[in-house]
């Protein structure tokens, strides 16, 4: 126990020591691109700079295990170059806690075209500033560093190289492009330029549930619905909406495939099913035959989407969509009577019966929430409908026709799904 | 209800900025202490720029072929020795070495970019005695005209616009833009576009001089106040 605690306190100031000991301080650090087998090339305007090009490529394995074999040189061409000395030295004045990077931007041109020609080398700023050693990181990125600080100065090279390493060089290696890769990279197009896709799919698998209210608007409007109930089978107050018979407030599943062009247009192919109890009067005697009585609600739509993309990120899209469409439902009943019930009751033979379809119509809004191009997460929220048979032509005394019974079943639905997406440019 | 509906609407525009305006100057996060006494200068001698040279030649009745040289080399006159009296110890460096130098845009705000020369990374300008003068102020335009808005010179989406034809004048004005560099360490201190109108019935050669020494006692003012 005694020699666990020895050990941790032994860590802790190892840790403390490393930390504290070289006075390190970091500006800033963007993290840049730390490859494997790096090129790293140590640029100082030191007559002996403070680290050793080889103690510090130890130093690199040293501190970071996946960087395998990295090559450290003096970069002399830099040293022999007056606007880079110039630079170097204008950098040395001025590299501070308190600047942003882009303080310290190199303003010459013929210093931004070094930068650029840097190709995948890694060029590590050491120059000595009194009792200090500012440290700065540039890659072919950017014309201004990308990590900067300062490490109190101490003779010991090996020791500066490990606190470098230790500080700056700590992220995942990437393994470097070969000549080819990096050419591809070139000419492709930036993810945030790209064209247009031709059309998109997408499949979705999705939960959601539905009532007869629509949200903020008064519960009067559907009080005389919901509150119904089924009298000896058939008799409610009103039949104008399914919801007198049914329950309104159920979950649904539903499937869906669809597709847009050009982010803009589109359609979608829904599969919708629920299932809902009939809302019978339990003071009702003549239900005690019945041992249930429920309706499947299966209905097949078909919407006109519109849609615009949007890219916040490389990894996600998001693409807002309003849609309008029409749907066939069919009500599929599901009525059984108790075991010991040889006769049903008159009731029940000539209890109600739905229309054998209806056609409705649907309108709505949702999101496609993509991430990876791929994968996608679905929400959306909308009004559907189920209107009158639709087989039924409006013959000329319609006026004196009984009205459709679930002429007007209105819902408001909210779901969510999960979907896969395909893109073709 | 409606007071938080309010309330958030006003949030609202505070944050997205209802009504747009400028910021005209950018201050170095290290820009401590203002200059008191000791100031260079280089840039005059082709800073000044007269817009109207017509109008002004006739209202102040110089001869219309040579009133930009006129004009511009008077203005610059009454600028130095402004600025003589301001600061004891003041030079003038030669614009020989610094004419040779790139023209870079310095951004002030989202859409006001400054264009003029810096001086490059690494290297001091010296004044003519071979001295290191601690500040310099760039004077990169002094333009001089009548009712100018800054907004049209630097807003990169008002610069195409046209002037309407006006004919009647109620001030003459000037924009100046300029930076303040630290010749020590090289780096813009302080850098900012002013607009200063001088109203006038008829124009005299004593108006433009209050222009210029308005303008003068303005950068002064900004110099002090961009200081952190």
């Amino acid at each position: 126990m005694q020699k666990g605690y020895s050990i941790f306190a032994l860590v802790l100031f190892l840790l403390f020591f490393t930390a504290e000991s070289f006075g390190q301080k970091v500006f800033f650090n963007e993290h840049p691109t730390i490859w494997k087998n790096a090129d790293i090339l140590i640029w100082s305007v030191d007559k002996d700079p403070a680290i050793d090009p080889k103690e510090f490529c130890l130093s690199l394995k040293r501190n970071n295990s996946g960087i395998g074999e990295p090559k450290c040189r003096l970069q002399g061409e830099w040293v022999r170059d007056s606007v880079a000395i110039r630079y170097a030295n204008w950098l040395n004045a001025n590299l501070d806690p308190v600047l942003k990077p882009e303080y310290l931007r190199a303003r010459h041109p013929a210093m931004q075209a070094k930068f650029q020609a840097l190709e995948d080398k890694i060029v590590l700023f050491v120059a000595t500033n009194g009792n200090l050693v500012n440290v700065a990181i540039f890659d072919e990125t950017a014309s201004e560093p990308k990590a900067a600080g300062s490490i109190l100065l101490s003779p010991d090279k090996i020791s500066m190289g490990d606190a470098i390493a230790n500080t700056f060089f700590g992220g995942t290696a990437k393994r470097r492009l070969s000549k080819d890769e990096r050419k591809k990279m070139q000419t492709e197009p930036d993810e945030y330029f790209q064209e247009t896709p031709v059309f998109k799919a997408w499949a979705g698998l999705g939960m959601g549930y539905s009532q007869a209210q629509v949200p903020l608007t008064p519960d009067n409007w559907y009080s005389s619905h919901v509150n119904s109930q089924v009298r000896n089978y058939r008799i409610t107050k009103d039949s104008v909406s399914l919801w007198n018979f049914l329950d309104d407030s159920d979950p649904y599943l539903t499937f869906y495939i669809g597709g847009t062009w050009y982010d803009f247009i589109g359609i979608e192919l829904i599969y919708h099913y629920a299932k809902h109890h009939m809302k019978t009067d339990p003071k009702d005697t003549v239900y005690q035959e019945l041992d249930h009585w429920d309706f499947s609600q299966h209905e097949i739509g078909l919407n006109a989407i519109f849609s615009r993309n949007y890219k916040p990120a490389s990894w996600v899209n998001i693409t807002p969509f309003m849609f309008v469409g029409f749907q066939y439902s069919f009500f599929v009943e599901d009525i059984e009577l108790k075991d010991n019930v040889k006769t049903p009751s008159k009731a029940y033979q000539a209890r109600i019966k739905f229309e054998e379809a209806y056609k409705g119509a649907l309108l709505g809004f949702g999101s496609h929430f993509i991430f990876l191009k791929h994968y996608g997460l679905g929400l959306r929220t909308g009004i559907s409908s189920r209107g009158r048979n639709m087989y039924v032509d409006p013959s000329p005394d319609a006026a004196a026709e009984a009205s459709v019974i679930g002429g007007s079943t209105i819902d408001w639905f909210i779901g969510a799904g999960l979907e896969y997406h395909i893109t073709v440019f | 209800m409606f007071r938080i509906f309010a309330i958030v609407c006003i949030a609202a525009c505070a944050l997205v900025g209802c009504g747009h305006s400028y910021h005209w100057s950018k201050s170095h996060p290290l820009y401590k202490k203002p200059p008191y006494a000791n100031l260079a200068i280089v840039g005059t001698d082709e800073a000044f720029v007269l817009t109207r040279s017509a109008w002004f030649a006739k209202k102040l009745g110089w001869n219309p072929d040579s009133i930009q040289l006129k004009a511009t080399a008077f203005c610059e006159e009454i600028f130095l020795n402004e600025l003589r009296r301001a600061y004891p110890t003041f030079v003038k460096i030669p614009d020989e070495q610094y004419k040779q130098l790139p023209e870079e845009s310095q951004k002030l705000d989202d859409r006001i970019f400054m264009k003029g020369r810096l001086p490059e990374q690494g290297v001091a300008l010296k004044d003519s005695a071979g001295n290191v003068p601690p500040y310099i102020l760039i004077l990169h335009e002094f333009i001089v005209g009548t009712d100018l808005k800054r907004e049209t010179y630097f807003d990169y989406a008002l610069i195409h616009n046209e002037n309407t034809g006006k004919k009647t004048s109620k001030n003459i004005s000037a924009i100046v833009s300029y930076t303040l560099w630290d010749n020590e360490k090289q780096r813009p201190l302080f850098s900012a576009v002013d607009e200063i109108q001088h109203p006038i019935v008829v124009p005299t050669p004593k108006d433009l001089e209050t222009l210029v020494r308005t303008a003068v006692k303005q950068i002064r003012i900004n110099l002090y106040g961009g200081a952190s």
